[in-house]
């Protein structure tokens, strides 16, 4: 018989290396029509960084996503990074290309100025054009800027920055000290069937509530979420390494090692959480590995409520679930016949 | 060695290559076409994905010579000079790729879907999608992208 | 033997295979005008949901991953893998693998210059050369004009064991009479220590006192594309390495240390990665094919199978967790003592990061005012076990929040109130002290359980759990 229960879990995750410096610099060129160039040492693993750190650029210099290129991960052309890693691209080497736009936006800005007879303080840049805070009549074309400090100023606009996120080093007796700059967030709940006469478990659905600070995009945020669910269904339920006896793998392979396929997955409904976190860029945090921590939790909660069986180790197979309730049902049986 | 010729996205190809050659390595090593990856070369993870004579096969458990004289279509074989398919103009709209690795091998199973059930229900798409692996995305906006691509054509 | 190898194999060598040359590229048809979409288009640009350029490339199929890559004369590495979890290196002989026509090259842990490397403990070598200490190290490497032709000669390399007993229960390991698993180091290998508060006051003061053990198993990352690197030099001495490595300045650190040359000496570069997950986050073949290009003057490849995936690259900790929480009788969480074991592999790899995280993290989200959460980890004769998306956070919140019902289900309070109860709000203090910012735990709670229609089961509490 198929019972349904339902599993809250909620998770706290730092960003970024425990109290070691994990620094990332970045270099940011405007070309003479205003687009620009990024250049990051991060290597694109797939979750879009490079995308996001477009997003940031694009947002420091007031112009479009599709505007900047980015050039990444080669060791002669890019400035050094410490990696796609600890989930810290967004907000490391987020704020390390802020802080290079920002570089030349000012650069842009002391060309800018005098061409709109104001000083350099006075502009803002926003929706391709520089305008005087406050009187927006007045503005420019980021183009028209950038052409005229190349030809007429003799003044590239070129910025480079560098950010590592600030840290204190851990007491070795008590452990007490700032060892990351900022955390994420989350709560997952699980709803599930367990079938009480085979152990098997469906996730039906999962409710993800996810803190990321600002989301540069939020399309980007929610495939992270849901890839980061279907590693933890995985690492809930199915997924395992198992040696033998002389300390060699047994299943170094995809047909003995279960891992979630499109049939596995449940119903995933994402939400951002709102909010801002001021130390990062534009108010960002990150998201990576938070999305799959709190994932096998919700779903063993889920499992405790359905049949009322604490599973302690994962994965929680059916043969440990069934071997659970069938221990829970004799417990319960030798109790009902000594009262 | 043996000599091998196909039609492969409406082309006729040939090669010289050692019997025992699968028509992955074929594709890709022979004839260029590096779309189909090698994920497990064992036929569990379907990275490999095409489409032979209209079915869909795991290139990594064709023998080259099993090829002969079929048509093949890779991936390499769905866009024109003037458009991308659907199935890659939706994807690419709805996030539906992360690191793009098993993108070639699940674009080829939505379209053997597509093709045979032109409005399949989210069963049917799990259930076409079954025979390929993603680790990044969890499979949600490719699903959603195929119901996208079902509705617009249906519209 | 003493005699001219590159002729004879050369002469052996089947014509067709020696030339390599790949095939001139077809006429793969494209679009070039297709529109940006219009998220990409719009200001401001942070909040837009923006497609992706490279996601453009992965659905035409036109991404070039490293094995994507074929160069001319490009040979094709194979790794020999030791098979026993612990043993030393008596001999090994790859006289029958050098002559194997086909085979330009072959090196053993006795070639490479500076022979260990690891992210934080430098104590894993690139190829054994004295020990070995898990049934996937690398004890020697072929470059071959076929990847079958290396596949084959590998299985020709005959290495002389002594097999000693491996240790594959951390817990075992953790007894300090255990003869070293990764001698002349202790097993222990990191200890970390958090304490804040009066642990015993704490308990003394607590109505109720619970205890639980988890424990969780070893996974791999599995991402799709399987580790590869390509390596090739220039007349000035000068190494490119083309490799799915997450980080590439610590990867061009580790082959300049390793191979004993000067940084300007070595570029390296990264394409797009098929998935990482924290599994591609440190060198694994780099220096070898490097070795072996510089023997041959040719570029090598070396592409993981699935099965090396899983057997000779890392994985995620296993982790040992013992849980003890006093509680009042009306929810409020007054004490925590935490005992972590991390099964730490072979090697340390990424150990001392998920240690330091995994201990940090292990008390939950949750304002403990009296906590002792110690955290061990110890080598064993198993893959060795690194960075794995979560840093050991994944295992410590099966933990925590599987002890959270259980405390919940005891004290009659539902699931949700007694989180409610007991979160780290703005301004709270961390384990370490830290005063958080940012905090929003409470809201994601709250988001999360007005989504899913979240009713508690039990008596409701009188004021607000949804306040």
């Amino acid at each position: 018989m198929k019972r349904r229960g339902r599993g809250i879990a909620c998770m706290w995750y730092p960003i970024g290396f425990t109290v070691a410096a994990n620094p990332s610099a970045a270099v940011v060129k405007i070309n003479e029509d205003g687009t620009a160039t990024l250049l990051t040492g991060t290597v694109e693993t797939g979750q879009g960084s490079l995308t996001i750190l477009a997003q940031i650029v694009a947002q420091e210099l007031g112009i479009a996503t599709e505007d900047v290129h980015v050039v990444s991960a080669d060791t002669d052309a890019t400035p050094m990074d410490t990696g796609a890693i600890a989930s810290r691209t967004t907000y490391v080497t987020g704020n390390a290309a802020r802080l290079a736009a920002e570089k030349a936006r000012l650069m842009m800005f002391d060309v800018a100025a005098p061409m709109l007879n104001v000083k350099p303080d006075q502009l803002e840049a926003r929706d391709h054009r520089i305008y005087v805070k406050g009187y927006p009549q007045r503005n420019l074309h980021v183009g028209d800027v950038a052409n005229h400090a190349r030809m007429v100023m003799g003044q590239p606009p070129i910025g480079s920055g560098y950010f590592n996120p600030a840290t204190v080093a851990l007491d070795p007796e008590t452990g007490q000290g700032k060892p990351f700059a900022t955390y994420v967030y989350a709560t997952q709940i699980a709803e599930v069937d367990v079938d009480d006469e085979t152990g098997d478990v469906d996730v039906l659905r999962i409710v993800a509530s996810h803190d990321c600070g600002t989301a540069i995009n939020p399309m980007l945020v929610e495939g992270q979420v849901e890839g980061g669910i279907s590693m933890g269904v995985g690492f809930a339920l199915q997924e395992e390494i198992l040696f033998d006896a002389k300390g060699r793998q047994m299943n170094p392979n995809l047909t003995n090692y279960i891992m979630p396929t499109s049939l596995d997955m449940p119903e995933i409904e994402v939400d951002i959480v709102d909010n801002y976190d001021p130390t990062g860029p534009f108010g960002a945090k990150g998201v990576g590995e938070p999305t799959c921590v709190s994932t096998a939790a919700a779903i063993l909660n889920a499992i405790h409520d359905a049949v009322g069986v604490r599973i302690h180790s994962l994965p929680a197979t059916a043969e440990k679930v069934h071997a659970a309730i069938k221990a829970k049902q004799a417990a319960e049986q030798k109790q009902l016949s000594a009262s | 060695m043996v000599t091998v010729s196909m039609n492969v996205n409406g082309e006729k190809r040939t090669a010289s290559v050692a019997p025992e050659t699968t028509l992955l390595k074929l594709l890709r090593e022979s004839f260029n076409l590096t779309g189909a990856k090698l994920g497990c070369d064992v036929g569990d993870c379907g990275a490999c994905t095409v489409i032979v004579d209209g079915k869909l096969v795991n290139s990594c458990l064709m023998l080259a010579p099993q090829a002969e004289g079929r048509e093949v279509l890779t991936i390499e074989g769905l866009a024109t000079q003037d458009r991308l398919h659907p199935i890659q103009k939706v994807f690419e709209d709805k996030g539906s790729l992360q690191c793009g690795f098993c993108g070639p091998g699940v674009i080829m199973s939505a379209k053997a879907l597509l093709d045979q059930n032109p409005n399949p229900s989210v069963q049917e798409i799990r259930d076409g999608l079954a025979g390929n692996l993603c680790r990044c995305t969890g499979y949600s906006k490719m699903i959603e992208a195929i119901q996208t691509i079902a509705r617009e054509r249906t519209a | 033997m003493a005699t001219d190898t590159k002729t004879k194999t050369t002469a052996l060598v089947d014509a067709e295979q020696l030339l390599r040359v790949p095939s001139a590229a077809p006429l793969v048809p494209f679009p070039v005008d297709v529109q940006v979409p219009d998220a990409a288009r719009q200001t401001p640009a942070v909040g837009q949901r923006a497609t992706r350029p490279d996601c453009r490339l992965h659905g035409l199929g036109q991404t070039k991953y490293i094995d994507d890559m074929y160069l001319p004369g490009m040979l094709f590495a194979k790794i020999k893998r030791a098979g026993v979890a612990s043993a030393r290196i008596i001999s090994v002989d790859t006289s029958e693998a050098e002559m194997t026509p086909g085979v330009m090259a072959v090196v053993t842990g006795k070639d490479i210059p500076c022979n260990s490397f690891g992210p934080s403990l430098k104590d894993q070598p690139v190829l054994a050369d004295e020990r070995v200490f898990y049934a996937g190290d690398g004890v020697a490497a072929v470059a071959a004009v076929t990847e079958q032709i290396a596949a084959d000669a590998i299985e020709k390399i005959k290495v002389e064991y002594e097999e000693l007993t491996p240790v594959l229960d951390p817990l075992e390991s953790l007894k300090l009479e255990t003869p070293g698993v990764h001698a002349p180091s202790a097993n222990i290998y990191g200890h970390k220590i958090i304490k804040k508060g009066d642990i015993e006051k704490g308990f003394a003061a607590s109505d109720h006192i619970f205890e639980a053990s988890f424990r969780t198993q070893m996974v791999e990352h599995v991402p799709l594309e399987p580790h590869s690197s390509l390596a090739q030099w220039d007349a000035n001495g000068r190494l490119t390495v083309h490799s799915t490595l997450g980080r590439i300045t610590l990867g061009r650190a580790d082959i300049a240390r390793t191979l004993g040359i000067p940084m300007s000496r070595i570029r390296v570069v990264a394409t797009v990665v098929g998935g990482n997950f924290g599994g591609k986050n440190e060198i694994t073949t780099e220096p070898v094919i490097a070795l072996l290009s510089k023997k041959t003057g040719r570029p090598v490849k070396c592409t993981f199978t699935r099965p090396e995936e899983f057997y000779a690259s890392t994985t995620r900790h296993p982790l040992i967790m013992d849980y003890k929480t006093g509680v009042t009788k009306d929810g409020k969480i007054l004490a925590r003592k935490i005992r972590l074991v991390l099964d730490g592999g072979a090697y340390c790899s990424w150990s001392e990061t998920t240690l330091g995280k995994a201990c940090i993290l292990s008390a939950g989200p949750y304002q403990i005012d009296n906590l002792v959460a110690e955290a061990f980890v110890v080598y064993t004769n198993k893959t060795m076990t690194g960075a794995m998306r979560g840093f050991g956070a994944p295992q410590v919140c099966f933990a925590y929040e599987s002890h959270m019902d259980d405390m919940a289900k005891a004290l009659n309070i539902d699931p949700l109130e007694f989180r409610l109860k007991n979160v780290l709000s703005e301004g709270s203090l961390s384990p370490t002290s830290q005063t958080l910012h940012s905090v929003v735990v409470r809201e994601s709670l709250l988001q999360a359980a007005q989504r899913f229609g979240w009713k508690p089961k039990t008596a409701p509490e009188a004021e607000g759990a949804f306040a």
